[in-house]
């Protein structure tokens, strides 16, 4: 069988209005779902009941639904208590909320990892709670949170291709769209697998710079001076 | 807005059937997965340049593409290329067994990495083929060591199937989509199915950490 380039060659406008789309979703959609993995990291790890526990069942409630049913349940059920949402916010929102809770996950794990032994000496020196977590845990934690922070913002751009199916216009959606037009399957969703793959290891090769900066950074620089 | 779940429940009959079919295709699919899982890892621990360079490749090719895509893939793209019709519950088992495959390669890899080199070491001095070491040596213990983390990955397997609907297999998904758009009554439908997946996700997940916690203990 023949591979037709120009099927592909001819709407490229639309591959890259998708490919920017996506782009801007996820780009959002991560730093935002960071924020709320820290808050919700926080909440989990407090002593007091009725901040874990919230923090406990928002977790594992999100941990454990598809994504593809908190879209739908967002964008299909929200509209009968009057908040109607588009597409494009409705994704923006849920990957947000979907990320946050393996975000806070993996901070809770490097938290965790953080010899007992810190937070007690952080106390013993009478620092406070906020100052110690922000000045004394948090640094300590970038070796062991970056590499699955990664994988979990690299997973939240690759979930971006379910917003396709709630008539986004991003990356999959516009091969559907060309898909539908010169009825070029093979051709179309080839291209958009190896523009996903090359979004990946860029993004892949650009946090390991980020790392190996940060690393140095922290590790070159006494914790605690002010 | 009043929700009325007594009215619907009489007509749920289709979706908890469908969610019988979502736990049948996540096991097959994870089966598949785990036979995959099994190759790549052996073509990573190859002598040849090829199969490793293959290995990989495919697993970079999974983690960078999204299941949505790679799914579209094996029922659009490999079907017509090969030139049969799998049809789609073929083309999406495969497809999400063959993702999951790429997950479970680095699982074993890193069950590998703590079998002892003793291990080879005995199973060489017994004069033991190749073939011999890894099915009968090496792999059963690899397997026994990543039994917790395997569960997890079949969680994973089950969060996927929804994508499955868009290729028109009749799973969970798909049956809540056909019974409210039937019904008009998406919030109770989908709180349901929200519902019925956490339950199947969440008693597999716990019982994936009762394991851990308990090989933890043992030392299994």
């Amino acid at each position: 069988m023949t591979f037709d380039y120009m099927a592909i060659w001819d709407n490229r406008d639309i591959l890259v209005q998708g490919v920017l789309t996506t782009l801007i979703v996820a780009g959002t959609a991560i730093p935002v779902g960071i924020v709320i993995g820290v808050l919700v990291c926080m909440l989990r790890i407090s002593k007091n009941r009725l901040l874990r526990w919230p923090a406990i069942a928002y977790i594992e409630i999100i941990r454990n639904i598809p994504l593809l049913i908190l879209l739908f349940m967002v964008f299909y059920a929200l509209p009968f208590f009057g908040v109607r949402l588009s597409g494009l916010t409705t994704g923006f929102i849920c990957l947000s909320i979907y990320g946050g809770a393996y975000f806070a996950e993996v901070f809770r794990g490097g938290v965790e990892a953080v010899s007992k032994g810190q937070f007690d000496a952080a106390k013993a020196l009478g620092l406070k709670y906020g100052f110690y977590m922000r000045r004394v845990i948090f640094p300590q934690l970038y070796g062991y949170v970056f590499p699955p922070a990664t994988n979990i913002a690299l997973t939240l751009i690759k979930e971006t291709s379910l917003l396709s199916m709630l008539a986004v216009a991003e990356l999959t959606y516009a091969a559907h769209d060309i898909n539908g037009r010169t009825f070029t399957p093979v051709e179309t969703f080839a291209t958009i697998a190896l523009i996903y793959w090359v979004i990946s290891i860029l993004f892949l090769k650009l946090t390991s710079s980020l790392q190996s900066r940060i690393e140095v950074r922290h590790l070159s620089q006494p914790i605690m001076t002010r | 807005m009043d929700l009325q779940f007594i009215e619907i429940i009489p007509q749920t009959g289709p979706m908890f059937m469908a969610a019988l079919y979502t736990i049948f295709v996540g096991i097959v699919a994870c089966v598949v997965g785990i036979g995959v899982g099994t190759g790549l890892l052996l073509m990573r621990n190859s002598s040849l340049l090829v199969l490793r360079g293959f290995a990989r490749l495919y697993g970079s090719f999974i983690r960078g593409t999204p299941a949505l895509v790679q799914i579209l893939i094996f029922y659009y793209v490999l079907a017509p290329l090969i030139g049969i019709d799998i049809g789609p519950l073929t083309a999406g088992i495969m497809a999400v067994g063959f993702n999951s495959g790429a997950y479970v390669a680095e699982i074993l890899r890193g069950g590998l990495s703590r079998i002892p080199v003793g291990q080879w070491e005995a199973a060489e001095a017994l004069g033991l083929s190749r073939h011999k070491i890894w099915f009968r040596v090496i792999l059963p213990q690899v397997y026994n060591s990543v039994i917790p983390l395997l569960v997890n990955e079949f969680t994973m397997v089950i969060k996927i199937t929804p994508l499955l609907s868009t290729i028109t297999v009749v799973e969970l998904t798909r049956a809540s989509q056909m019974l409210y758009n039937e019904t008009f009554r998406p919030v109770e439908v989908l709180l349901l199915a929200a519902l019925i997946y956490f339950i199947i996700c969440f008693s597999i997940s716990q019982y994936g950490e009762y394991l851990q916690r308990r090989s933890v203990k043992y030392r299994l």
